[in-house]
């Protein structure tokens, strides 16, 4: 049975649209227009326990909201969703012990005090056995080395440090499911990867059924096996990351380098020039045609070297983000 | 940082943990444990709030001194007004002992409120805007018990403290004045904290069902102004509403947003004002009951709306 249902979810918000200008302000005091914003327009989604999967998508696509919709901090317009058999904008206690929601912009953390001590009322509040909290905090702690930092209070902590300590505060009773938004967000590439290989070891341990949403292809790459586009509120896309490319992309990038002194100036009836670089030239050319246009490139210039390769993840993305918006 | 990564692979060291088995023990958690629970995560707020007011001990200080200063200065104010008469209105029995009886009153509800839920209120204002609301309904626990208690704001007490003293000079004048004295009687002792407790939740349900409009309006700046309007009214006798002009007053803050119990009935229970007491003060008394049983009902009510409309912010 999957542990993530989620059927036909929509989300509209009536939003006040405000006018430029005083006079218009003014007139807004009486009169009000709103506008509905769909931010999720039906989304369709299921999940198995112990997989880890990517929510990727560009801003205002409706990911945070779908996150937010199935930790039960907001209700839905329309639409079913079960989180391991809960309704989660019941919020019931017993569903609210199984999950935890970690918001890479916001923190819980209690700003003027050392991180242990909200640990500690993170420990009330879950009813966690001592020897059981303690056992967990030692291992979290340690994985990711921030021991010593546990006395100080969090707002003197870098942002990648008050990062680390959020994640403890979320995983301290042992969640089942864990929703992540932008975990990584505005961390360097160290803190970055320190997290990325944390979630994933964690991930394998546990098997923790972890839903992520990120902007960072590498986060994604390094993560999930499964990775679900959602633009413009709807799933656009469901699969691996390699898929992606298959599906979105019909072209290859082939790079062709040229003998010296060959600069031939019709290679554009061959595909797109993407790059002039004598003696490379990289070419955009469809998928289908690649093995003629290599046949002949080869056969009527003197080439040194040539590769193939896919475009680019986030280009393909980019342009998909593109299309749907 | 190497030496972080490397600590990663210790992994392996997190033993898969018996996740079934603390599931078990928190299915149907028993009354007394859930009680014993949410004593534990209150305590723990006094705790944490503690220790960051002695973070800010300069801050704390200075806090205590402003609260005791301000009291300071409404004592000589109402010690003036006693020089120029007996008695606050006629025959209504508020005397100069009486009446700083109620002073005293005013000041440990005030107190009370201002340390365990003003902060409160305010901060979940602003939650609602910042959308840090939440992680509060992330948590297993009562949304309105995590909002109202979360922090406690320990200099307020100071207050409550200056409370105790005024109310230790005027109980001591009354029973030792030539002229009628007054012992409150083992009844009074019992009944006054409870009236003052009542008091205490009617203020607490007015202030949470002004914090839960800001779900709605967006935001609430005005909460505070607005607070100190109604509750201006708590804080003098009610005999002094008696005019033609003050009746409407008088029934709207008694019987649709009762503040006006709020002192008066704690206030008359000890410094028995009339003597013998009459019979409208016990309906008083009793209808100061009802009231808060109203008050936390709608504005528990009120509060589970507002979250219903929540709609959390932007991350």
């Amino acid at each position: 049975m999957p542990i993530i249902e989620v059927r036909e979810l929509t989300k509209y918000y009536r939003v006040h649209r405000k006018r430029e200008g005083l006079g218009a302000s003014f007139r807004g005091l009486f009169r009000r227009e709103y506008t509905e914003v769909q931010a999720v327009k039906g989304i369709n989604l299921t999940v198995e326990a112990g997989e880890f999967v990517a929510f990727l998508g560009p801003n205002g696509a409706g990911k945070t909201t779908t996150l937010k919709l199935l930790s039960g901090v907001i209700n839905p317009t329309g639409g079913t969703a079960t989180v391991m058999g809960y309704v989660p904008w019941e919020r019931r206690n017993e569903y609210r012990r199984r999950f935890a929601l970690v918001m890479g912009q916001k923190n819980q953390l209690w700003w003027d005090l050392p991180a242990q001590e909200s640990y500690r009322l993170h420990q009330q509040i879950y009813g966690i056995p001592d020897d059981r909290f303690r056992h967990t905090l030692d291992e979290l702690t340690d994985l990711l080395d921030v021991t010593k930092l546990l006395g100080q209070p969090v707002r003197e902590l870098s942002l990648g440090e008050r990062m680390k300590m959020e994640l403890i505060a979320a995983l301290l009773h042992s969640p089942e499911v864990l929703f992540l938004d932008e975990p990584t967000i505005g961390l360097d590439v160290i803190a970055q990867h320190t997290i990325q290989q944390f979630l994933r070891h964690y991930q394998q341990e546990r098997g923790t059924t972890i839903l992520l949403t990120s902007h960072y292809m590498k986060d994604v790459a390094a993560l999930c096996q499964r990775v679900v586009i959602v633009a413009g509120g709807l799933v656009q896309y469901d699969g691996s990351l390699a898929g992606i490319v298959d599906q979105f992309s019909g072209k290859k990038i082939v790079t062709l380098q040229f003998a010296v002194g060959v600069r031939p100036d019709d290679l554009a009836r061959h595909g797109t020039v993407l790059e002039t670089q004598w003696p490379r030239v990289k070419l955009g050319i469809t998928r289908a045609d690649v093995p003629r246009v290599l046949a002949e490139t080869l056969r009527d210039y003197a080439i040194e070297d040539v590769s193939v390769e896919d475009p680019p993840l986030e280009e393909v993305i980019a342009d998909l983000f593109h299309q749907v918006s | 940082m190497g030496a972080e990564l490397m600590s990663v692979n210790n992994l392996s060291s997190l033993s898969s943990q018996p996740v079934a088995e603390h599931r078990g023990e928190s299915e149907s958690p028993s009354r007394l444990a859930e009680f014993r629970r949410y004593l534990r995560v209150f305590l723990t707020f006094a705790r944490n709030s503690l220790i960051r007011d002695m973070t800010f001990r300069a801050d704390f200080i200075f806090h205590c001194i402003s609260s005791v200063a301000w009291t300071a200065m409404n004592v000589g104010f109402y010690v003036l007004v006693f020089r120029f008469t007996s008695m606050i209105g006629q025959d209504t029995g508020w005397g100069r002992d009486e009446f700083f009886l109620f002073l005293a009153t005013v000041w440990f509800i005030n107190s009370l409120v201002q340390a365990f839920f003003m902060p409160n209120a305010n901060e979940f204002s602003e939650l609602i805007r910042t959308g840090g609301l939440d992680f509060a309904l992330l948590k297993p626990i009562d949304t309105q018990f995590l909002i109202s208690f979360r922090r406690i704001e320990w200099s307020a007490m100071s207050n409550f403290v200056v409370g105790l003293l005024i109310a230790g000079v005027s109980l001591h004048s009354m029973a030792t004045r030539p002229e009628s004295p007054v012992f409150p009687s083992l009844m009074s002792w019992i009944l006054y904290p409870f009236f003052v407790g009542c008091g205490v939740a009617i203020m607490y349900s007015i202030m949470i069902c002004l914090a839960a409009t800001s779900v709605w309006l967006g935001r609430n700046q005005s909460l505070y102004d607005f607070w100190f309007y109604i509750t201006n009214f708590s804080r003098y006798p009610m005999e002094i509403y008696d005019t033609p002009l003050g009746r409407p007053l008088l029934g709207l803050f008694t019987l649709v947003i009762p503040v006006l119990v709020v002192v008066n009935v704690p206030a008359r229970i000890l410094a028995k004002p009339l003597n013998p007491r009459a019979d409208w003060e016990w309906l008083l008394a009793a209808w100061a009951v009802i009231a808060t049983v109203l008050c936390v009902a709608f504005s528990r009510w009120l509060f589970r709306l507002s979250l219903k409309s929540y709609r959390s912010a932007s991350s």
